[in-house]
């Protein structure tokens, strides 16, 4: 089964129990028990790749040894051919194929390692993506666990027994007329702001006399006069 | 580890302030001090909750529960939320228990200020995305 059908059935199986409770805790359980079985046959793994590989030395040695052997005895042979003792030079060359024998073996036993090797590389390799996988989602299940009691936590302290605050369309509501009337605030405080400003500005103007202060009777009346002489 | 982590990031959280000048309100939620809960601020209604772990920092927010779906268009939300899922920036659509919910996931080497444009981002994702799947919803009471 892979991790993620295995999740799945976690989560499921807790979901369909009665309460809040969303992971079976009996599952999470299996899985981590699951990740210490992968941890403790990676180990063994490992354990067994430093062996193999020891033995492999040992094996290694023993090829490079027997070609040596050969090699030197070669040299024997042709030095027996060159002083015409065929007899010695036979003999030797019986001992070369003995050698030659016995190479072949452990050639044979020397290639067996190495492919031994690298399969349980490759095991060990993906045993370690596993359990790396593993302690991933194993983490993420049981973080997801704790939001969902803090948010039941939450529930309970926002609401109360009352349910239907905690309607998510409700709650948009509110969030949207607090906006709004966070909007209107500031609009009416900038609306207020620039008709203080336009006083503000007003007196300043008057006081500079730039506008006439009092728009009163005489001042009319004077403005009518000076009106009255240019026209004529 | 995480717990040293998680309050590291709430902490410059605390010291920050949305784009638009938004407060955020941060606290520890949980007794384990594994789940801290942000409320953006007029917002408390959707709070934010952060969790950090090895491999990634979740940031996830409660839309809405099972009871809350129009029962005859439940098959209809669930395509409208997968169909929806990549065009949202940054937050995804999810099921925790009976809850939906919308989250967003970063690296944990992510930077305060990828932090919080997530947050930012999430925080209006939820309010577009209950806005936007009212249609499915119950007649609010």
């Amino acid at each position: 089964m892979s991790i993620f059908t295995k999740l799945i059935t976690a989560i499921r199986g807790g979901a369909t129990e009665a309460g809040e409770a969303i992971v079976d805790t009996q599952a999470i359980r299996i899985l981590e028990q699951e990740l210490r079985d992968s941890k403790k046959a990676l180990n063994d793994a490992k354990t067994g790749l430093t062996s193999i590989m020891a033995e492999k030395m040992g094996v290694d040695r023993k090829v490079k040894d027997l070609n040596s052997k050969i090699k030197e005895h070669e040299g024997y042979a042709i030095q027996a051919m060159d002083k015409g003792d065929e007899a010695l030079a036979l003999e030797v060359a019986n001992k070369i194929a003995d050698f030659e024998q016995e190479l072949n073996i452990q050639q044979g036993i020397l290639d067996g390692y190495d492919s031994k090797v690298s399969n349980l590389k490759k095991v060990i390799r993906q045993t370690e993506r596993n359990i790396q996988a593993m302690d991933r989602e194993v983490s993420v299940v049981k973080t997801t666990e704790k939001v969902q009691k803090a948010n039941d936590l939450a529930a309970a302290k926002f609401s109360g027994s009352n349910s239907s605050l905690r309607s998510a369309t409700d709650s948009l509501e509110r969030i949207k007329e607090r906006q709004q009337q966070r909007e209107d605030q500031a609009s009416a405080a900038m609306e207020l702001e620039s008709e203080e400003n336009g006083d503000d500005l007003q007196a300043r103007l008057k006081s500079a006399g730039i506008v006439d202060s009092e728009s009163s009777g005489s001042s009319v009346l004077e403005r009518l006069k000076k009106q009255k002489q240019s026209g004529q | 580890m995480n717990n040293v982590k998680l309050e590291q990031l709430m902490n410059d959280l605390a010291e920050n302030e949305l784009s638009d000048g938004t407060k955020l309100s941060i606290e520890m939620f949980d007794g384990e001090n594994t789940v801290a809960c942000i409320k953006v601020e007029d917002r408390d209604e959707f709070p934010i909750y952060m969790t950090v772990d090895e491999g990634q920092i979740l940031c996830i927010t409660y839309l809405f529960s099972d009871e809350e779906v129009d029962p005859a268009k439940r098959a209809e939300l669930a395509e409208a939320m997968l169909l929806m899922n990549v065009m949202i920036p940054l937050s995804a659509f999810s099921k925790i228990g009976n809850q939906y919910i919308m989250f967003g996931a970063l690296s944990p080497r992510a930077s305060i200020d990828e932090l919080l444009h997530e947050i930012e981002l999430l925080s209006d994702n939820v309010l577009e995305a209950i806005a936007t799947m009212s249609d499915y919803l119950k007649e609010a009471a």
